[in-house]
């Protein structure tokens, strides 16, 4: 990829400015609280945008045009159905009670609910995962600024972990949700400029529907026949709307977190409901360049239609915009890494080493472990990203691993919340019993992932359904403050949730 | 079994996408006032999430509709 003066002068001032404006907050950061959940001080607009630069990464641009070449708009379904709806629920259903439970992390709130064996389990996937995420994201970060700015991928691997190392182990979950903030402007800014020059080039929006549709008339429907294997109408609405979308909006650490820290119960419900915004239109960034690229250069086969993102910057952007838009497409990668990596050190914290290794220790001993395994991770992150190279299949694994809790997931965490009866048992249960279904539909029929997750949630709400009623309630006091009717009808647990929310309790 | 349901209309998809859409905002119409406002530091009309809920799933049924 060729490179102008200007560019390079808009890419290194912004590679520059994000770690500058991150420390900014480390001043704030006092207590473990502050590192974590920023003090429970974010305000509902950080919120969302945070929730939205975590959620949408550098992998997104190319595989969502990628995919939006080949498939045409049925992949904005990831953005609409399999999101939307989803981010509804958790606002108004799950949000409220993470928020008022007082927990740093979902598995937290899970052990609470059932108990340290769900806990545990939940911990160990989500800890393994981000971990690996993060030598991923690392990985494609050396290779986009080696490809862009000819720098060694050893030494843009350096520059990513000190950019994003600096501000995310010096200010915590503060100065990632704030510079996610600014990276989300540069993000849509970027965006916004290729898509309209790319629908100038075009002709406009009629010019591409008539450049696509003679060959591909099904590029313009976001519902594709059952025989699609990818994107088959049914399981988009019962795999990925119903089941998987909500797992991951509604007990994805790196995404919930960002609520944890919210200022008040409404600002952490309010953020993640606007986040719906900005999602809403990502679909202008990401899946529209895919079908720009397909009507301006309809010649891309097999795996190069992957490179539809990257031939459009090539091909249709003027110096000074293309800067524009590797900042955008760096933006997108850096405030991914960031998120994953603050969420990694918080679940390690405070779910194993707070858990197993030592409880009771003054605040600022917790606060010192996070930045410590903060800076463990970064060093991970340098040391496994060539790995990922050499076997490109780990990521794979490691997002079917997770696909196969998924359902199981967020059946007990649904259950939890919504059905006071659910107990430990049944919650540890439905988890095994889910995952157990889950494994043999993919190892024994090699059936679609969105199928499975179906299959394996109902199984699950099944499985903690009947070992609950078979078993004996948790104590009512248990609950409190963790299942729906009971915050709702009752003052007294009101008051109780009020202080421990507060850290009173 | 699957040829039953390779034989489905593509057009269900959309009612059942749309009618799923309208669920969730009437799912959002009964959530308690009070629940809604929980934390806010005022009562003001623009607070109320069910409206942000309505407008957001509200352009989605549009959008499964036209296209």
């Amino acid at each position: 990829m060729g490179i102008h003066g200007i560019d390079l002068v808009i890419v290194i001032a912004y590679l520059v400015a994000i770690p500058i404006f991150g420390v900014y907050f480390k001043k704030y950061v006092k207590t473990e609280e502050d590192y974590f959940l920023a003090g429970k001080m974010l305000p509902w607009w950080v919120i969302s945008m945070s929730i939205i630069g975590t959620n949408i990464g550098a992998y997104d641009y190319m595989g969502a045009a990628g995919g939006a070449y080949r498939f045409g708009i049925a992949q904005a379904n990831y953005e609409w159905i399999g999101a939307i709806p989803a981010m509804v629920l958790a606002a108004l259903l799950f949000v409220p009670y993470y928020w008022k439970a007082g927990v740093y992390t979902v598995p937290e709130f899970l052990g609470k609910r059932y108990n340290t064996a769900v806990r545990v389990i939940e911990a160990i996937l989500w800890g393994a995962f981000l971990a690996c995420v993060l030598g991923v994201f690392f990985w494609a970060s050396g290779l986009m600024l080696n490809e862009y700015l000819g720098i060694p991928v050893e030494f843009s691997l350096m520059i990513t972990a000190l950019i994003v190392g600096i501000y995310t182990i010096t200010g915590g979950l503060a100065a990632v949700a704030m510079t996610d903030v600014v990276q989300l402007l540069v993000m849509f800014i970027g965006g916004v400029a290729l898509t309209v020059l790319g629908l100038w080039t075009a002709g406009g929006w009629s010019g591409l529907v008539e450049a696509i549709t003679p060959a591909n008339p099904d590029h313009f429907k976001l519902f594709l026949p059952l025989s699609n294997p990818t994107y088959p109408w049914l399981g988009m609405i019962f795999g990925l709307a119903l089941v998987l979308s909500p797992a991951w909006w509604c007990c994805h650490q790196a995404i919930i977190q960002r609520t944890l820290g919210a200022r008040s119960e409404w600002d952490a419900k309010a953020g993640m409901l606007f986040a719906a915004f900005p999602k809403m239109l990502i679909p202008i960034l990401v899946v529209l360049p895919g079908l720009l690229a397909l009507a301006l250069n309809p010649g891309l086969a097999g795996a190069d239609m992957d490179k539809a993102f990257p031939w459009l910057i090539k091909n249709l952007l003027p110096a000074g915009l293309a800067g524009l838009v590797f900042a955008a497409f760096m933006a997108a990668l850096i405030s991914s890494v960031d998120s994953t990596l603050n969420s990694a050190a918080t679940l390690w914290t405070r779910d194993i080493y707070q858990r197993f290794f030592k409880k009771d220790a003054p605040d600022r001993h917790y606060l010192k472990v996070g930045r410590i395994l903060t800076l463990v991770f970064v060093i991970w992150a340098i040391a496994f990203a060539p790995v990922t190279k050499a076997f490109p299949g780990i990521y794979v694994a490691m997002q079917t691993l997770l696909s196969i809790f998924q359902g199981p997931t967020f059946a007990i965490t649904l259950l939890g919340i919504y059905w006071k009866r659910a107990n430990q048992w049944g919650g540890l249960g439905g988890l095994l019993g889910g995952v157990a279904i889950s494994s043999s539909m993919f190892f024994v029929t090699k059936a679609s992932f969105l199928y499975i997750a179906w299959w394996s949630f109902l199984g699950s709400i099944l499985i903690t359904i009947i070992v609950s009623l078979l078993t004996k309630p948790d104590p009512i006091e248990k609950l409190e403050g963790l299942v729906y009717g009971l915050v709702m009808k009752d003052e007294n647990l009101q008051d109780i949730l009020k202080k421990r929310a507060e850290g009173e309790e | 079994m699957t040829e039953w349901l390779e034989g489905l209309p593509l057009f269900l998809g959309k009612y059942i996408a749309a009618l799923f859409f309208i669920g969730m905002i009437v799912w959002a119409w009964f959530r308690p006032r009070k629940y809604i406002y929980e934390g806010a530091p005022d009562k003001k009309g623009w607070r109320d999430l069910r409206i942000w809920a309505t407008v957001f799933l509200g352009i989605q049924v549009v959008l499964y509709v036209i296209f």
